[in-house]
């Protein structure tokens, strides 16, 4: 069951929003499965899909996640009878959003993984996180966090020459 | 540009009796209303200091109705006002206020939200040929090159279900959509080449929260941008707070933002916001036929679903 532990250069973060109905149910069965998945996977648990808001996304991709999963109970199937249903409009309007923006869609994973699916949970850790393995770190948020507010040019000459004339 | 296109550009869109008459029709209406008492008072346009320059102004007595105009300068949305961020700035009771067809799709979603009550209202709508741009002479007449970029592709010209209509609107010539030219451009690039357009354009910004402050539908008492515990959006001016807080502000203006630019308007560093809302507005009608601002509608495209949603992005 145990498969050698591949070493690789780049290990990405990933930020898992999961709900506590569903998915973190399905990952604690695949976890109690003894099935293996990638550890880069950091899970927060929610009540729902759709208490997780797309600021959250944005807060995990400028905080240094590579990849970002949400993930929840299928159509139908939520805790709170529709909270999956505005979850899936929400982040249907964002994803259009964060592509226009610039963002790589790639980075981002929505799924439905209910309580049984142990191994569907496996899978979609498993392809997004070698799929962001492969992308690479997330380079463009990191940047944009190191840099400074003025992004104009400030070295005019007379500031230049007003630089220089500091004793 | 050659010549002959500049001739054009400045060869005014409208002749002044049109404004003439729009000025007569909204001041008659007014102080009709202030006379017989039906109105607290007028919210409307009066004009400002410098010459060709309007300001948005409360009237409450009918002497004051006179001083009301329209001019290519009356470009605030005054649906702003309406809101209960601006409570103070407005007498309690019914209130008439002065739309352009813009403004008034935005009433239409405040009206939708529950926060104005149509009965409490008179809506005088105008007849609008279009309004200046921001940042340009305003002692020039409307032409090609001074008319707002959100006129220039305007659809609701003529407001429909007011209580007064003031003005007709004159013939106009068809204008280029420039800005849906730039968002099909934008659309046409690649993810990076967004991210470096974008990232150029929000580094600028200044947080003056000007965006927010003029936008009628950011009422919130409390915005989640100033929250600090837990804080969600960085808000030092700095490029990744920026991002941050404009994706937000996109992210909660989609599905409700009717376009009247307002915040793109008001932005000191020039940042093409209504770009954004444009975009979003977009994406809403195509994924879920939903157009903001058209009739006060309860229910907005993302505070309602179907079961039969498109999932196509979801494993």
């Amino acid at each position: 069951m145990h498969t050698e532990k591949q070493h690789h250069t780049f290990e990405p973060k990933i930020a898992a929003f999961v709900c506590t109905w569903c998915t973190y149910a399905g990952a604690d069965l695949a976890g109690t499965s003894r099935m293996q998945y990638p550890s880069n996977v950091r899970v927060v648990k929610f009540p729902c899909t759709g208490r997780i808001d797309p600021v959250f996304i944005l807060r995990a991709f400028q905080k240094g996640a590579d990849g970002v999963l949400i993930s929840g109970c299928h159509p139908g199937d939520c805790h709170y009878m529709a909270g999956n249903f505005h979850a899936r409009r929400r982040f249907a309007a964002f994803r259009a959003l964060l592509d226009f923006v610039g963002v790589d869609l790639n980075r981002i994973q929505f799924s439905w993984v209910s309580a049984a699916e142990g191994g569907k949970w496996v899978e979609v850790v498993t392809e997004l996180t070698e799929r962001v393995r492969g992308m690479g770190p997330m380079k463009e948020f990191r940047e944009l966090d190191m840099e400074e507010h003025w992004s104009a040019q400030v070295n005019t000459p007379e500031l230049q020459a007003a630089y220089n004339a500091i004793p | 540009m050659n010549q002959t296109a500049q001739k054009t550009d400045s060869a005014p869109l409208v002749d002044e009796t049109y404004y003439a008459a729009v000025t007569e029709a909204i001041r008659a209406e007014a102080a009709r209303l202030l006379v017989d008492g039906s109105v607290a008072a007028v919210i409307g346009y009066v004009a400002g200091r410098r010459a060709g320059t309007a300001l948005p102004a409360v009237v409450t007595t009918p002497e004051r109705a006179a001083e009301l105009i329209f001019s290519p300068a009356c470009r605030n949305n005054l649906s702003l006002y309406l809101t209960k961020a601006k409570q103070d700035a407005v007498p309690k009771g019914k209130l008439a206020i002065v739309v352009k067809g813009c403004d008034l799709r935005a009433l239409a979603g405040l009206l939708g939200e529950s926060q104005v009550k149509r009965e409490n209202l008179h809506i005088i709508g105008i007849a609008c040929a279009g309004v200046f741009a921001a940042n340009v002479d305003q002692g020039l007449p409307l032409n090609a090159a001074t008319i707002a970029k959100k006129c220039r592709e305007c659809t609701v010209r003529l407001p429909a279900e007011v209580d007064f209509t003031a003005g007709t609107l004159p013939t106009l010539p068809r204008l280029s959509p420039v800005e849906a030219e730039e968002l099909a451009r934008l659309e046409a690039l690649t993810p990076a080449e967004r991210w470096a357009f974008w990232k150029e354009l929000f580094s600028r910004c200044i947080r003056c929260l000007a965006c927010r402050q003029v936008c009628p539908f950011c009422f919130c008492a409390q915005c989640l941008c100033d929250r600090n515990r837990p804080q969600t959006v960085e808000n030092s001016v700095r490029p990744a707070g920026n991002l941050s807080w404009h994706i937000v502000r996109a992210m909660h203006l989609a599905g409700r933002c009717a376009g009247c630019a307002e915040c793109e308007r008001v932005c000191p560093m020039d940042i093409p916001l209504n770009l954004l809302n444009r975009k979003m507005a977009k994406e809403l009608k195509e994924l879920y036929d939903y157009e903001a601002g058209l009739t006060p509608q309860e229910k907005g495209p993302l505070t309602s679903f179907k079961e039969d949603d498109d999932e196509s992005f979801i494993k």
